[in-house]
């Protein structure tokens, strides 16, 4: 989470998918990588979940996912993989985008 | 013929809002009903559902996951999983199914008064789809454990639970009704949308279904992961009917709705999900403890959203922190104790391993927790294991349902907190349980837990025999030691010595 333990672990502005075991996960990840030029994305696998965020905001957009998973993709199917997300959510046909509107 | 993008009809698709001509707008949508809590009609065409989907979507997609869940479960059929899993595992899968699978059901009539009910129009589209979702899961969750019933008439409970008066299954009416059977459209996506279903189904849908990977259950696991990316869409219903509250000036108000619904399912989650990461899930299978899930979850991930939307803190923040050290060892302690009152079989856990293991999780352990099962251990090793079942009753807390228990041994803190109303004395777990009470009362006094309805003379015989007849439970549905105590024999001749630092 961060440095935070305890009661003021929410202290934090990790935002981005959970995604259960599936094969899109490492398209995800590199897509974010990809997307998110400036951030550093951090990937925590527990395998049956696997977390993957960065600082403040993280955009997926279609037309990369289609590249880094070298099929066709409707950003709605995210949803069949997306089992959480730390953040608030706007969904679009182009991108998906997590986000928190303050900063702690 | 080209199809347009979701995006380029769906805002006037969903404006469905109208002025009635032959009824007046308070008919057709009650205060009572929708919760708008004098939040005018227009005031709610703000809405904007940040996780939008169509129905062609949601048919196309549910598809897809269906296909996913079922074509795990019929690849691994044949896998023995039954046959081989730890009896501690089974458990988890046995009080999962009983608490969850009709649970379902009920929230998909609380999605279903969102449709109706729901003052956005946004809200009563994705409500629709909330409905579907939860129909899903109930029937999902049916369907699982039913080959298992032929070899295990425990798994019958994941039927059987909400239709019995067993101790668990009273906790659970009472705490669902109290946050979405019984309460308004808005309520409802405020307590069961937001606080429960973004905060704590992840705790039993996603950090569960790691600890079932890691124990190879891959069909439970793929299960309840994939029953979770519904919820992580309907789920998004909550956020934007707070911030229309927020914005009409009713925080306030929202604030009670999301503090009585985190309390009220840190109780429920502490009693099934507490157990079953700590003690049932084999050492070897546990990807993080409890607390490190509640952490990971609902401090690091669900409070912070909260804090986004404009709400503070619960005011009882720290003490429910705090509670993460010991509320779930005291549920497992007396859920074990009282074996024969639930349908699965507890596993103790509580091998010298594992006692290493809840020691560096929870420094201290031995010295509380552990010093019960010391004794325990004592009476099962001297062959009395008659002392180590209950002979009386314990005392209930009128809100949560459950045991009133803290931490036993050197940490004693063990400590009613009564409440004299209109003649009767209420007994809750702790001040957080109280305060629930006192908001409201009237909706609360009535109900008898468990033990007042043995001491009113409606459980007869008056021991346990006739307590176990009016729980429904059947021979060969009581629970037992899910090893059969097996683990004991580690400890002949050979006390608990703590691994030195």
């Amino acid at each position: 989470m961060s440095k935070h333990t305890g009661a003021d672990a929410y202290r934090n502005n990790r935002v981005g998918p959970v995604l259960r075991t599936s094969e899109i996960t490492e398209g995800v990840i590199e897509a974010a990588q990809e997307d998110n030029p400036e951030k550093e994305i951090r990937v925590d696998d527990k395998i049956a979940y696997v977390r993957i965020d960065a600082e403040g905001e993280l955009i997926l957009r279609r037309d990369t996912l289609e590249r880094t998973l070298g099929r066709p993709f409707r950003m709605s199917e995210l949803e069949v993989n997306l089992g959480s997300f730390a953040g608030r959510i706007e969904t679009t046909n182009d991108y998906v985008r997590f986000y928190y509107e303050k900063t702690l | 013929m080209a199809l347009l993008e979701r995006s380029e009809w769906y805002d006037i698709a969903r404006a469905t809002n109208w002025t009635p001509k032959y009824v007046t707008d308070s008919e057709l949508f009650p205060d009572d009903m929708t919760g708008a809590k004098g939040v005018p009609m227009e005031k709610w065409e703000v809405y904007d559902e940040p996780y939008k989907t169509s129905y062609p979507e949601y048919v196309r997609i549910q598809r897809e996951k269906d296909a996913g869940a079922y074509s795990v479960k019929a690849a691994l059929e044949r896998s023995q999983m039954f046959e081989d899993a730890d009896p501690g595992w089974l458990s988890i899968l046995k009080a999962h199914y009983g608490a969850i699978a009709l649970g379902e059901y009920a929230a998909m009539s609380a999605e279903a008064r969102m449709v109706r009910f729901g003052r956005a129009p946004g809200m009563r589209n994705m409500a629709t789809f909330g409905m579907l979702d939860e129909n899903r899961h109930a029937q999902l969750q049916l369907y699982f454990p039913h080959e298992h019933c032929k070899k295990d008439r425990q798994f019958d409970w994941a039927h059987k639970a909400y239709h019995s008066n067993e101790w668990g299954a009273i906790a659970a009416r009472h705490t669902f009704d109290d946050l979405f059977m019984a309460r308004s459209a808005t309520d409802i996506a405020v307590m069961l949308t937001f606080a429960f279903e973004t905060g704590f189904t992840n705790m039993q849908f996603l950090g569960l279904a790691a600890d079932a990977a890691e124990a190879g259950d891959y069909t439970f696991s793929s299960l309840i992961s994939s029953i979770q990316t519904d919820e992580s869409r309907h789920a998004q219903i909550g956020g934007p009917a707070l911030q229309v509250l927020i914005s009409n000036g009713r925080k306030e108000e929202a604030q009670k709705l999301v503090d009585i619904a985190i309390a009220r399912a840190w109780r429920i989650f502490g009693v099934l999900t507490g157990p079953a990461m700590d003690y049932y899930t084999p050492l070897t299978h546990r990807k993080q403890s409890f607390k490190e899930f509640m952490q990971e979850w609902i401090v690091g991930q669900f409070e912070r959203s909260l804090i986004d939307l404009g709400l503070d803190l619960p005011w009882y923040w720290d003490q429910m922190v705090n509670e993460f050290d010991y509320q779930h060892h005291a549920y497992h302690l007396g859920v074990w104790f009282w074996r024969p009152t639930v349908w699965w079989n507890p596993a103790a856990g509580m091998t010298p391993d594992c006692r290493d293991w809840l020691e560096e999780k929870y420094p201290g352990w031995n010295d509380t927790f552990g010093k019960c099962w010391d004794v325990i251990i004592e009476n099962l090793l001297a062959g009395k294991p008659e002392l180590t079942v209950p002979e009386t009753l314990p005392v209930v807390c009128n809100m949560s349902q459950l045991p009133i228990c803290a931490v036993p041994g050197k940490g004693w803190n063990v400590k009613d907190h009564p409440l004299d109303y209109k003649g009767r004395t209420y007994h809750f777990n702790s001040e957080i349980d109280r305060w629930i009470f006192q908001q409201d009362p009237v909706r609360y006094r009535d109900h008898m837990t468990l033990v007042d309805r043995f001491l009113a003379g409606q459980i007869q015989p008056m021991n346990l025999m006739g307590a176990l007849q009016y729980m429904s439970l059947a021979p060969g549905e009581i629970g037992d030691d899910a090893h059969k105590y097996a683990w004991v024999e580690q400890y002949r001749n050979n006390p608990y010595q703590r691994k030195a630092a």
